[in-house]
């Protein structure tokens, strides 16, 4: 076992002792607030207003806060993971819509879906540093472990685009599928896997040969990543009405197990023991918990409208 | 009961997404606009309830105490099809693909030149904890803004070419609210985005703040003898309030010359800005049409586009006003 597995699994196991871990945060696109969820009875315990437009939340690399990007509202929402509490709020981070911390935890990385540009802050401070223009409609993006590059997915171009963290210059683009969406770099850094949303596929890309070497045909609407935390699956979204998740070995780049999950499955959160995913169902306002051994959805919990994230501190390690 | 009502809602919205919505997108390569597509459907859903409501109560009031008796109903046709195409989305649809590209060219344009406009919760950030002050204000706020366009339809003889489509309805019922010539609800689109642009309406306030306005609206074109009462009536705008604003006899006082009565929701903005007019009696609806093509065009969907852009033209060709009432 790899170091930074050890310590992803000791910090969970650390985690999941505390008293207050047992809250998910859950953000409502289009209700533009957030729901309190016990993991334990899986009832929604409260709702907490959050911002115009709010779309992504991602927890803090040290698991301190979960930021909500608020795209209307160009700012930043930090809540307490444990609490639910409203910690702080950046102003003028300009249109946020998907956010990320490179692994090396020196930039913070905003995507402005609707006005076409990718935004490179200090994740220190949250200065900005450079603003790149990304046209079109840059969507998910994803790091290699140097954390040289961000690989951005440009929805309605058809490209992935990658990004010199160090000069912050575009690099280099390449095309792929219709309306890619979620990027994912797999463990041993070597391939990117792109959610190929206007297909039923992920796209498979040798990043330094910039070319696409396979397709793992998973369902409609591939869209979104969560890794399992076990440093060798991953799972895949198919976000559609009638939608289900797919389960990927990115050893062997093939789908071995897929679940249905109705309401069109996106964003995903996966409990420490690894028995349970969460996943926001967008178009049926709950959120999906999926028994990972019972291999369906266990539970629907009724959340708000356009549920678009959900975070718990007890989560699995984060590849 | 809610959870119940919700699901059922929310099933429907999935299936009607799932079985016309999303396979048009994913077949013109549209992938991309599949969240919007189902909000879509959702704005069209309650679009569509909202109609049903507005039915329910005051399609009654029309037939038990009606303003005016009607031999026949045929003049009120041509705006069902307005509030259809309304209600519908594809006007909606049609004003927002119009003008969402370039509101986000120059939005865009904005940012990369650093600059973020100011919104309302940077003056009172007490806003973003408190959701239904939130939406009173920006109700308040959207409605003020509402007197203004209203009224300025009705000062610019370019704008009146247009607006006056909807005051040609001699048999005004609730179905009147949604009879606009389309280029009048592209220019009440453009007023919205940029209002939105410069105060940031909240998208989670817009379906809620929508209705509101629509419900209202409904209600104070309906052709009955309801009132609110002596101060109700001074409080929301209501059917006998709005009739005078459509009176085909305008007051004779000059103040009044461009019309009275322009407030949508609150009458309060007619009060401060000196244009509010009321009597006991209802008068009759409708303008003075300047033509046989005009009156002609009282009817007919197509005759009142065509008639609203060759008005348009000669307005803005002539840079002649033109009076309201005709």
């Amino acid at each position: 076992m790899k170091l930074p597995h050890l310590i992803g699994l000791l910090a969970s196991a650390f985690l999941s002792m505390s008293a207050h871990a047992e809250t998910a945060i859950v953000l409502n696109s289009v209700d533009e607030n957030i729901s309190f969820v016990d993991t334990k009875t899986y009832k929604e315990t409260g709702k907490a207003p959050a911002c115009k437009e709010p779309h992504h939340l991602m927890a803090t690399p040290d698991d301190s806060s979960v930021i909500v990007a608020c795209a209307i509202s160009n700012e930043l929402v930090f809540f307490d993971p444990k609490t639910g509490k409203e910690q702080k709020r950046i102003k003028n981070i300009s249109d946020p819509y998907q956010l990320g911390f490179s692994p090396d935890n020196k930039w913070f990385v905003a995507n402005s879906l609707r006005l076409d540009r990718v935004d490179l802050y200090k994740a220190a401070d949250f200065s900005l540093v450079a603003r790149v223009p990304a046209a079109k409609t840059p969507s998910h993006m994803a790091f290699d472990k140097a954390s040289q590059f961000v690989f951005i997915t440009l929805q309605d171009s058809n490209e992935i685009l990658a990004i010199d963290l160090k000069t912050q210059q575009p690099l280099w683009k390449l095309p792929v599928g219709p309306t890619p969406a979620g990027i994912h770099m797999t463990p041993d850094d070597k391939y990117l896997l792109v959610g190929i949303m206007g297909a039923d596929y992920v796209e498979v890309i040798d990043w330094r040969a910039r070319k696409t070497v396979k397709k793992i045909v998973t369902a409609k609407a591939a869209h979104n990543f969560l890794a399992r935390g076990d440093g060798r699956h991953v799972f895949v979204s198919n976000r559609t009405v009638n939608g289900s998740i797919s389960l990927v070995d990115m050893q062997t780049l093939t789908e071995v197990e897929k679940y249905d999950v109705p309401g069109g499955p996106d964003d995903m959160e996966i409990r420490a023991d690894g028995k349970e995913l969460w996943a926001t169902a967008r178009f049926g306002r709950k959120v999906q918990v999926i028994d990972l051994e019972q291999k369906k959805v266990s539970r629907s919990i009724p959340v708000g409208r356009s549920p678009h994230g959900v975070s718990f501190i007890n989560h699995a390690a984060r590849q | 009961m809610m959870q119940l009502l919700t699901d059922y809602f929310v099933a429907l919205q999935g299936w009607l997404f799932d079985t016309l919505v999303q396979p048009l997108l994913f077949a013109f390569g549209l992938a991309s606009y599949v969240e919007m597509g189902f909000d879509g459907v959702e704005f069209v859903l309650l679009g569509s309830i909202e109609l049903a409501i507005a039915y329910a109560l005051m399609r009654p009031l029309e037939a038990l105490w009606p303003a005016e008796q009607w031999k026949q109903r045929q003049a009120v046709r041509v705006d069902v099809l307005y509030t259809l195409l309304n209600r519908l989305g594809l006007v909606p649809l049609t004003v927002f693909a119009l003008l969402a590209p370039i509101f986000m060219e120059l939005e865009s344009w904005l940012r990369f030149n650093n600059i973020i406009p100011r919104q309302l919760e940077d003056w009172l950030p007490g806003l973003d904890y408190h959701p239904l002050v939130s939406f009173l204000i920006y109700l308040v706020i959207l409605d003020f803004a509402e007197y203004w366009r209203h009224r300025l339809s009705h000062t610019f003889g370019w704008w009146w070419a247009l607006h006056g489509i909807h005051h040609s309805q001699r048999q005004m019922s609730f179905w009147t609210d949604s009879r606009n010539h389309l280029v009048d609800d592209l220019i009440a689109g453009l007023w919205f985005a940029c209002l939105s642009l410069f105060i940031g309406v909240p998208p989670g306030h817009f379906i809620g703040l929508l209705i509101a306005l629509r419900l209202v609206e409904n209600l104070s074109h309906t052709n009955t003898r309801l009132t609110f009462g002596g101060i109700g009536d001074y409080l929301l705008v209501g059917p006998r309030y709005h009739r005078w604003h459509h009176a085909l006899e305008l007051p004779a006082d000059p103040r009044f010359r461009y019309g009275c009565n322009f407030a949508i929701l609150f009458p309060v903005w007619d009060i401060l800005f000196d244009t509010l007019y009321l009597k006991e009696y209802l008068p009759p609806t409708g303008i003075h049409e300047g033509s046989a093509e005009e009156v002609a065009a009282r009817d007919n969907f197509w005759a009142q586009q065509k008639l609203g852009l060759v008005l348009l033209w000669k307005a803005l060709s002539s840079r002649k006003k033109q009076s309201p009432s005709g």
